[in-house]
């Protein structure tokens, strides 16, 4: 078992108790909670909730058992609201009821899905007809009630699941007054492609090709995490050189999605140059993922013991590439920041408060923005991140669209400097080392920052070393439920506009 | 005045014999080959003769009669992984500029001549899908973009989706790929216009 990773197990009736006081006297911030069906080797449920250890590399796992005589627990959300979302997603996924949640309603699954059908349980079937019934959607077999605002003047717009633009599915019911917006209730989970299940269809080696395509542009920060717990798991270490192409790789990811998204932000103010110079930008570098690993979204490098290409070889040509996109993305920011008509649509749109986004667990670019320094870089060091990466100040107070503009604009500048200091670096090692055998029963973390936040995978190895379980948390699951608190108060169309500044994947969150 | 309206009513009759006639057209093009699929990326072999996609679209006269020499396409996701919409967007951008070709997305489905559909399809997302279909107008050409979207792709067999858009709406033309390049789409539906 990894070192760093610390499980306890507690009562059922303590479990709730000893979380809080870990959030209490740590400050530990909880990163993921998710369930798994032992029945057939522990004849029970676990329940194990991760949280990560401020100012140490140091996760907390504290787990508990829940007999099949009694299939619910006390709920922590009302003592740890970033709970909130994953208790209802163990409820939907397993059956397992969190009493007292604040917000029992369904998460993961639309009215016509069947009450009591639970797809990650090991013995869970579905007949033909309630598969059917659930694509055509006629029959409503658990309503969900969206949360009405009343009074007088107030109306609601519904928006979604199509929107208009080339974006993903997602509901949205705004309750406004005038032009103001007093409520935002969002309904996600349209692209829930039961990922975790699948995943345990296939080998552990298979499964790299599965996180790969959980979410586009997040995909080889998804496939580094994947890998990273499989090989923890395996007690595999892959050489130095193959840590350092994926850290390169992961800081291009990075790259090309930051120097996107803050060109995107145009689109949302109107300002077209900005949109089109932020665009050629990232095709350039899209192309040069291409001519580095053949394909424009860094697929097919990732695999279980290191990786299958050597990037370093093309060391002439990133430097290049990475020289031109620094000279063109000055003179982004620079036309971006002398634009007052676009500064002054992102100035103080989109609050979101401190104290909120630490409630709420939020990772990355929406928590530096919010002034949380929530780096996965730096507080738990990973591949070659403890020799180049600093821990430069990103974060910023205001919290607001502008914010998230400049956290972006921040790491952009520090990702070109590590592109730049690994290329110059000298990495020894093979490509791969051998990981054939799986143990089985067993189980690791894994994790890395993607563009947006932080990626937690766990898996958990069977009899035969074959996945029995494989949760996942992008980061987008952590933030969705923090966006219609940073939209409050504001007006209709700064919507578009706040909700491209998170820029969250929908794929990543509804798994 | 009385004029004015008698002649509003001729416009109108021919307005709807126009309709009538234009909606003719509309319905043989479609139904010369109801739902076949036709995908131009297979080798030479396997592929549909050109006989065979010319009677579904015979030539660029059709093509240009029918769309104006341009193409409105509403974009789908069905439940992709979102690479494929990125790829979408791309398309826009000022180097693929698919503007320059009268390609352009559109906002509404009632407003496109042509669906292109990203993902597997997700069975929470299946309605939506099939009521974007409906609203579209004739003669509804749908184009499943990406492996995920012709069939399932690496998702194929889980519980939640529908193994392909042509589970859930008929589908006229496929463009492989995971994710398909720009380049590639581009190529796709000039071939599909039938521009090279
Ligand atoms: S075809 Fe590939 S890129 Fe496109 S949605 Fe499917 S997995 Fe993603």
């Amino acid at each position: 078992m990894p070192e760093n990773e610390e499980y306890k197990e507690v009562g059922k009736s303590e479990f709730r108790s000893y979380c809080i006081a870990l959030c209490l006297s740590k400050k530990a911030v909880l990163r993921l909670m998710f369930a798994t069906d032992e029945r057939e080797t522990d004849n029970c449920f676990k329940i194990y909730a991760v949280f990560s250890e401020q100012g140490t590399d140091i996760f907390h796992i504290p787990f508990f058992k829940l007999r099949e005589d009694d299939l619910t627990f006390r709920s922590i959300t009302d003592g740890i609201p970033a709970a909130h979302w994953y208790e209802r997603e163990i409820m939907d996924m397993f059956g397992l009821v969190p009493k007292y949640h604040p917000d029992p309603r369904r998460l993961v699954f639309h009215d016509s899905f069947p009450a009591d059908s639970h797809p990650l349980r090991k013995d869970w079937e579905i007949s033909e007809k309630d598969l059917k019934e659930w694509g055509e959607g006629m029959v409503r077999k658990v309503p969900y009630d969206f949360l009405e605002v009343e009074g007088e003047g107030v109306y609601e717009i519904p928006v979604g699941p199509v929107h208009a633009g080339i974006i993903e599915p997602g509901h949205f019911r705004i309750s406004a007054v005038g032009e103001t917006i007093l409520y935002l209730e969002t309904r996600m989970f349209y692209t829930h492609k039961g990922i975790e299940k699948h995943f345990e269809g296939m080998s552990f080696h298979e499964g790299v090709k599965l996180a790969e395509r959980v979410s586009g542009t997040s995909t080889f920060s998804h496939s580094t995490a994947y890998c990273m717990a499989v090989e923890r798991m395996a007690g595999i270490t892959i050489t130095e050189k193959a840590k350092a192409i994926r850290t390169f790789l992961l800081e291009l990811e990075r790259l090309y999605n930051h120097i996107g998204d803050i060109g995107f932000l145009c689109a949302g103010t109107g300002l077209t140059v900005g949109n089109a110079t932020g665009s050629k930008i990232k095709e350039r570098l899209l192309r040069l993922n291409d001519r580095l690993t053949k394909s424009r979204f860094l697929r097919g490098i990732n695999t279980i013991g290191g990786v299958t290409k050597d990037i370093f070889l093309h060391a002439d040509d990133i430097s290049l590439t990475i020289d031109t996109v620094a000279k063109e993305y000055k003179g982004l920011m620079k036309l971006l920041l002398g634009s007052v008509s676009h500064i002054e649509r992102l100035e103080n749109a989109g609050i979101l408060s401190k104290n909120r986004a630490l409630k709420l667990g939020v990772t990355g670019i929406a928590a530096k923005a919010s002034g949380i320094d929530d780096d996965i870089r730096s507080s738990h060091p990973h591949l070659i991140y403890n020799k180049i990466f600093e821990p430069a100040t990103f974060t910023r107070q205001e919290g607001d669209v502008f914010a998230r503009m400049m956290a972006r604009a921040e790491e952009t500048k520090c990702s070109m400097h590590m592109i730049k200091t690994i290329i110059e670096g000298q990495h020894e090692g093979d490509l791969q080392v051998k990981a054939d055998d799986i143990p089985p029963n067993s189980h690791a973390l894994g994790y890395t920052e993607t563009p947006r936040g932080s990626v937690f995978y766990w898996v958990k190895s069977d009899g035969e070393g074959r996945p029995l379980r494989v949760k996942l948390r992008s980061p987008s699951f952590c933030n969705w439920p923090s966006v219609p608190f940073a939209i409050q108060g504001n007006i209709v169309p700064d919507l578009p506009l706040c909700n491209k500044s998170f820029n969250l994947s929908y794929s990543g969150c509804n798994m | 005045m009385w004029l004015k309206i008698l002649k509003n009513l001729i416009s109108r009759k021919e307005a709807i014999r126009f309709y009538k006639s234009k909606t003719q057209t509309l319905k043989t093009l479609t139904d010369e080959n109801p739902g076949s699929q036709i995908d131009v990326e297979r080798s030479a072999d396997q592929a549909p003769s050109h006989e065979e996609q010319n009677t579904l679209f015979s030539g660029k006269e059709k093509m240009n009669r029918v769309f104006g020499k341009s193409l409105k396409i509403r974009q789908v996701d069905s439940g992709s992984c979102n690479a494929c919409e990125w790829e979408c967007t791309a398309l826009t951008n000022p180097i693929y500029d698919i503007q320059r070709f009268g390609i352009d997305f559109v906002a509404s489905p009632r407003h496109a001549d042509v669906l292109l559909v990203t993902g597997p399809v997700s069975r929470q997302m299946e309605l939506a899908l099939k009521k974007t279909h409906l609203a579209m107008p004739r003669p509804k050409i749908v184009i499943a973009c990406g492996d995920c979207a012709i069939d399932g792709g690496i998702f194929r067999g889980s519980y939640a989706v529908k193994d392909g858009v042509s589970n859930a709406i008929p589908v006229n033309f496929q463009i492989p790929g995971c994710p398909p390049s720009p380049t590639v789409i581009t190529e796709k539906l000039l071939k599909l216009m039938e521009r090279i």
